[in-house]
């Protein structure tokens, strides 16, 4: 059967329609599981940064001065992550990054984008309405919190760096790293401390 | 420990990755990869054993592709738990060629 790639998709195919007819997996769960790792396995690249960044300040600061120097500390590089610029979250402003005109994304610490960072709708209206757009991707921005949209292009492309969540004070970086997901590096959500 | 944390393990049974994300080359590959996950999640077999099996495929042919060892490795997880039998995968692979012959546009090889 290695022979034939054909071969191979029909015999994963008969495997998976033979588990779910005996009740052994749904098919839902399997787009489910595909989607989870495609999503949110590609930018634990970033979730490292992050965790980082949380526990060591001097790493921190060079991680604010220069992005793109600082992730090459774990290897982290590549053309498309020239110019890396960490935007910081504070009790008082918040960061969210979009790309107006394309879909430019630091891909050396995210992975591939979303499809909905990619949509126009996103890129439209969050320069325009960024409360409400994140309000409608559920997250609620107090009044007094500073909404900054940074949009992306070639030379620039925005990374933020949340704010570490309370309850985590005894973590290490490994389990501070599993708490960060792709869309608190967006800045469209926010990262939430470990759950009781 | 979560399951993601194992497959951040690195050597011949971690799956290819670009920047951080999983590659597929094609749909059936990121199937493959999902029917993994979840047998494993419905806790009929584990990564561990998975992984075993993988290795061992990996290291029969390092020239077979990748995902290839990793549905080879599948189908033996799912045969050994007696899940399924390969009688039974041969049946229903025959079955669904007869069907798709009408039913959709796949070229057969």
């Amino acid at each position: 059967m290695s022979a034939e790639h054909s071969g191979i998709a029909a015999r994963v195919e008969a495997l998976e329609g033979l588990l779910a007819q005996k009740g052994l997996i749904d098919v839902e769960s399997v787009d489910r599981l595909i989607d989870h790792f495609t999503s949110d396995v590609g930018p634990l690249n970033g979730a490292k940064v992050i965790a980082r960044a949380w526990v060591d300040a001097a790493f921190k600061q060079r991680l604010l001065d220069d992005g793109t120097k600082a992730v090459a500390e774990f290897g982290f590089g590549g053309p498309e992550g020239a110019c890396l610029v960490t935007v910081e979250n504070t009790p008082t402003v918040h960061n969210v990054v979009v790309c107006t005109l394309c879909s430019c994304y630091p891909w050396t610490v995210l992975g591939l984008p979303p499809g909905w960072y990619k949509s126009s709708a996103y890129r439209s209206r969050l320069v325009a309405q960024p409360r409400a757009v994140l309000r409608e991707m559920g997250l609620d921005i107090q009044p007094e919190v500073i909404v900054r949209v940074w949009d992306s292009s070639a030379e620039a492309r925005y990374f933020v760096l949340p704010m570490r969540p309370a309850g985590t004070a005894g973590m290490g970086e490994a389990e501070l790293a599993s708490l960060v997901t792709r869309d608190a590096m967006i800045g469209v959500a926010r990262v939430e401390g470990p759950v009781a | 420990m979560k399951t993601f944390e194992l497959l951040d393990a690195a050597g011949s049974a971690a799956p290819p990755r670009s920047n951080g994300e999983l590659v597929f080359d094609a749909p059936w590959q990121q199937r493959a990869f999902g029917i993994t996950m979840a047998v494993i999640d419905s806790g009929t077999t584990t990564w561990k054993d998975f992984r075993l099996q993988l290795i061992s495929r990996v290291a029969e042919d390092d020239a077979r592709p990748y995902w290839e060892s990793w549905a080879a490795a599948l189908e033996d997880v799912v045969t050994s738990a007696a899940m399924l039998t390969s009688a039974e995968i041969d049946r229903h692979e025959d079955a669904l060629a007869q069907r798709e012959a009408g039913h959709d546009h796949r070229r057969r090889e």
